[in-house]
């Protein structure tokens, strides 16, 4: 398949009708970093539709760009050349206050390594969201979605790293983002945890229809994605669009 | 070449410069201290040491009413005495052109028939006078200095009632007078004291001392004992009217420097203790949190064969940069200190030179102590580091476990923000940190209250002096003992409105084996001029038997209230008498003995002698007043408080308000290193929570707001704590810098305090600034991928 006329086509119709706006637009998006007397190009021309409610997974090597691609969707980075908008947003051209606000409204972001607050209990990590955003969950709805809410005051320290992640994804989320950018949320954990954490982004994603964007390493994963996109030196070099979304239960590696 | 190691120091502390050199500037300003206080001493004391051996500075001095000249060859075979120079001394009245009140002088002789060989004067310009020139003198040069006066110049003085012209043929110093101020004096007061030196015979002769004389200086022989000169001297003085011999110890101008010394040596001791224990406290913090920081490579090291020792010496190395640094920068701002400070003690300390010494001696002590201090503080992180197996090390630390803080625990969490609770648990789960880091913020908080005393005590104590205890305007003493007659004399002078009487009889106290000489001072028992005081600033009435002393001389002679003294009087017939102490007065210049008037006349068995009276005069008079003053023959010396007052302003005002300013300089950068280091280590610690808290959508404000949190609340719980560090430091500073010459008392105001606040807050807030400017650099996006 041709990596750039697909990406640039309107995706496979999941829910709607073809005719829907994509919340991210991005068109020729590089991403240069200076490194001594040469340069890398994260990103490299990089053309990309993302909807709303869909389940993306970002598969590619070391390198190739996915970590770049979330950052930047996530507005923890701005693109070197190129244009990103999100609804009406210009992402290229904002300053750090509207990035910031950015995030705090539409973003939520879960990482490799959970990135709680230690000294918080994990009600607490979910309110230090819900405190600060305009229309968020309560903290125990957040947890209950994650199925932790009998766990709301324990500490980072007294919980599993699953645990741990599953509280990361329902900080993420009681804000009821539009966007849920997940990087290698998997990375840490053992195969029977990691199902468990999937599940919960899998639920999230079909109970609040959040745009889902998961990076992984691991292949296997992509079947729970409704479109798969392969990332290699920065540019796209593959979209596969899933017919249907194999449940996380079943998935195994 | 330099190792892969000591790049990696290098680098790294590239990367911490502003907490190295925070912490370095702290150790600096204890090292400064205690180099400019230690190279003064060491200034003092050799340029002292050379100038008393140089000039040869007499062991022994003795004042006599009157002996013959023929005296000398006994005095001379005294047992241990190397040289004896006999003097003649007495005092002038002087008149001097634009000076509206009379100032006085020491007139010394200068031996005319024989080589001078004891208190060498050394001559700054000018000639010794010529013999039979009987008008010529040579005058001390501080005196010259406040009046301009050079070699050429002429100055009226009245000796001995006959007023004369004199002529100045040279400029000396010498080195009885190091400090030239009236025997007993606090103060300097060059503009109204001066010292003259002038051939023995016409001196003699002025005086009524033809062939005689009244003053002996006796150099004792090496290994000989002052004290059998001494005796010996007052037992052949003794018929010829001869006061209590004394040694260096008593010598006013020496026991003045000695005194400076004294305060010199326990400054040099005080102040830096406390800076460089806090410099210690903070390089313990700033590398345990880097060694923390570094585990793993600690892991990888070892991993590659690197011993233990060497590790740890790699990290002890930061702890040698630290202090290295600060031994250079306060050793450097010590000497520039210390040769500013050298020049201001120059015009209070006259020496032929005073040059700066430093005290290389002390660099090597200094870099060894606050070296020692450093590595204590740092010794305990390094060896956690290397004792760890490497491959522990190099997995993550398990993640830090929190609990609920005893504030949540005690039902008060609902009035807790998630950030103040969060702030509470860091406190809880690290309370050795916490509490060494507002360990460190007290003594911030209480260092500026040291020299805010230091100035209110000065402050007070004269206002004591000068507004409460004296009343009086003039004080006038004069030349010999007069009677009644002489007080209504005074009296009579335009615009007095007040006279008091005073009787002063020089005396030996004895207590035991405890002595001291001083003039016991009579006064009327209802005086209103010159009160004596207690601790609480109350008038104290003088009993109608026995004698008030100064708390000071009771306890230097170890008695108490009820004790019986003996009097050994110097004067008349010397006689030796008994007297109780009644009671103790408070103040804070020099020791004294008073009796109420009546009764030490009793004792010295005489009528209505005076010694002089305390006036209160009306200003409207004030010109006739001092016109008369200067005429009358009798008055030998008339002190105008509020001329003292001015001088003093001017020049031991100026001197204090430089080392508090010194003081405070330093304060305020202690406080601030303090701050600013805490601050950085509570980011360096917090960076991944507060990465993570700006990229789930908190504003740098927010994210400032959860850093400052935690040492907001150790800087407002430091400071209560801070207050009461403070005063105990100013209360052991105060003390160190009391002698008998001048005793400080601890004074403290809501003022110093405020102050001290005020400092720390804004260094706080400073401090805070600089930080949450970093804020803005956090690597969001690296926090995030590595693991804490």
């Amino acid at each position: 398949m041709d990596s750039a006329a697909s990406a640039r086509a309107p995706p496979h119709p999941v829910q709607n009708g073809p005719e829907r706006e994509p919340l991210f637009r991005a068109r020729d998006l590089t991403k240069v970093y200076p490194s001594g007397e040469s340069e890398i190009r994260a990103l490299d021309g990089l053309d990309l539709d993302l909807y709303e409610s869909e389940l993306i997974v970002l598969l590619g090597a070391s390198g190739s760009g996915k970590s770049t691609l979330l950052n930047i969707l996530g507005g923890l980075d701005v693109p070197t050349t190129g244009t990103l908008t999100y609804r009406d947003l210009d992402l290229t051209g904002a300053n750090e206050d509207d990035l910031t606000l950015f995030r705090r409204d539409s973003v939520g972001f879960i990482f490799q390594f959970y990135n709680l607050i230690p000294s918080l209990t994990a009600k607490e990590n979910v309110a230090l969201i819900t405190e600060i955003s305009r229309d968020p969950m309560t903290p125990h709805e957040a947890l209950a979605l994650v199925a932790l809410d009998d766990r709301m005051d324990h500490f980072p320290s007294q919980m599993s790293g699953g645990q741990q992640q599953r509280v990361a994804i329902a900080r993420a989320i009681a804000k009821r983002p539009e966007v849920l950018l997940c990087d290698e949320p998997t990375g840490a954990l053992d195969v029977k945890t990691g199902i468990t954490v999937l599940e919960a982004i899998e639920h999230v994603n079909q109970t609040l229809g959040t745009l889902t964007v998961v990076i992984t390493h691991n292949a296997v994963i992509a079947d729970m994605a409704d479109r798969v996109i392969h990332l290699s030196d920065g540019q796209i070099v593959d979209i596969q669009e899933n017919k249907s979304r194999r449940p996380v239960r079943s998935l195994a590696w | 070449m330099l190792s892969p190691l000591d790049l990696k120091l290098l680098r790294d502390i590239g990367k911490m410069k502003g907490q190295m050199v925070s912490v370095s500037i702290v150790m600096a300003c204890g090292l400064a201290m205690m180099i400019m206080a230690r190279s003064l001493i060491l200034s003092l004391e050799s340029t002292r040491d050379a100038y008393y051996a140089d000039h040869r500075f007499a062991d022994v001095f003795c004042d006599v009413k009157r002996a013959p000249n023929a005296l000398r060859s006994r005095l001379a075979r005294i047992d241990g005495a190397a040289t004896v120079e006999t003097r003649v001394t007495g005092s002038a009245k002087l008149d001097i052109p634009g000076l509206a009140e009379p100032a006085d002088a020491t007139v010394i002789s200068l031996p005319d028939d024989r080589p001078q060989q004891l208190n060498l004067l050394y001559l700054r310009s000018g000639r010794l006078p010529e013999f039979g020139h009987a008008d010529e003198i040579v005058v001390g040069e501080a005196f010259a200095n406040a009046h301009g006066f050079e070699p050429g110049n002429e100055i009226t003085a009245t000796i001995y009632g006959a007023r004369e012209t004199l002529k100045i043929v040279g400029i000396a110093l010498s080195p009885e007078y190091v400090f030239e101020a009236r025997p007993g004096e606090t103060l300097p007061d060059n503009k109204r004291f001066g010292v003259f030196w002038m051939n023995e015979r016409d001196l003699a002769k002025a005086f009524k001392l033809d062939g005689a004389f009244n003053n002996v200086l006796i150099k004792v022989a090496p290994g000989a004992s002052p004290l059998g000169v001494m005796a010996e001297l007052d037992r052949i003085l003794a018929p010829y009217g001869g006061l209590v011999a004394f040694d260096r110890h008593d010598h006013p101008s020496a026991q003045r420097l000695n005194d400076e010394l004294r305060v010199l040596h326990g400054l040099s001791f005080a102040f830096p203790a406390v800076f460089l224990s806090i410099a210690a406290f903070m390089s313990s913090a700033v590398l345990t949190r880097l060694i923390r920081l570094q585990r793993e490579q600690i892991a990888q090291l070892k991993a590659f064969g690197y011993s233990s020792t060497q590790v740890g010496f790699h990290y002890l190395k930061f702890a040698i940069v630290i202090v290295a640094g600060a031994t250079v920068v306060g050793g450097g701002a010590g000497m520039c200190l210390g040769t500013g400070v050298v020049q201001v003690y120059h015009r209070f300390f006259r020496f032929p030179e005073l040059h700066f010494h430093p005290n290389w001696k002390m660099f090597g002590v200094a870099f060894a102590v606050s070296a020692g201090a450093a590595f204590l503080g740092v010794i305990g992180a390094v060896r956690q580091a290397v004792k760890l197996p490497p491959a522990e090390a190099m997995r993550p630390e398990p993640p830090a476990e929190y609990k609920m803080s005893i504030v949540e625990r005690i039902g008060l969490s609902k009035f807790l923000s998630t950030t103040f609770r969060m702030a509470w648990r860091n406190l809880e789960r690290k309370p050795w940190q916490a509490f060494f880091t507002a360990f460190g913020l007290a003594l911030a908080t209480g260092i500026p209250i040291v020299p805010g005393a230091m100035g209110d005590s000065i402050h007070y104590l004269l206002s004591i002096q000068w507004d409460v205890a004296q009343r009086q305007n003039v004080t006038v003493s004069l030349i010999e003992p007069g009677s009644a007659s002489a007080l209504t004399d005074i009296r009579s002078l335009p615009g007095v409105m007040i006279a008091e009487p005073f009787r002063t009889v020089p005396a030996r106290l004895r207590f035991g084996h405890r002595s001291r000489r001083l003039a016991v001072t009579g006064l009327p028992r209802d005086a209103y001029l010159n009160r004596l005081l207690d601790d609480k600033e109350r008038a104290v009435e003088l009993p109608p038997n026995g004698l008030l002393v100064s708390a000071k001389l009771a306890e230097i002679l170890g008695a108490k209230v009820g004790d019986p003294i003996i009097l050994e009087v110097q004067e008349g017939k010397r006689p030796t008498l008994e007297a109780t102490i009644q009671g103790t007065i408070t103040d804070y210049a020099g020791v004294f003995a008073y009796m109420e008037i009546n009764s030490l006349r009793r004792l010295m068995r005489e009528g209505g002698t005076v010694s002089g009276a305390y006036l209160s005069v009306d200003t409207n008079h004030w010109d006739d007043f001092l016109a008369r003053v200067k005429e009358a023959p009798r008055v030998a010396g008339v002190f105008i408080k509020e001329a003292v007052r001015g001088s003093f302003k001017k020049s031991t005002g100026e001197m204090i308000g430089m080392i508090t300013t010194i003081y405070f300089t330093f304060a305020i950068i202690v406080s601030f290193g303090v701050v600013y280091n805490s601050a950085r280590i509570a980011l360096s610690e917090r960076s991944r929570d507060l990465a993570t808290l700006r990229v789930i959508g908190f504003t740098q404000r927010e994210v400032a707001a959860v850093m400052l949190s935690e040492l907001i609340i150790l800087t407002v719980a430091a400071i209560p704590p801070g207050l009461w560090i403070g005063s105990q430091l100013a209360a052991a500073i105060v003390h160190t810098a009391s002698t008998e010459t001048v005793r400080m008392p601890l004074i403290l105001t809501p003022h110093s305090f405020a102050m001290a606040v005020v400092v720390v807050l804004c260094s706080s807030a400073l401090s805070f600034a600089v930080v949450s400017r970093r804020l803005s650099q956090l690597d969001l996006l690296g926090v995030l991928k590595a693991r804490d």
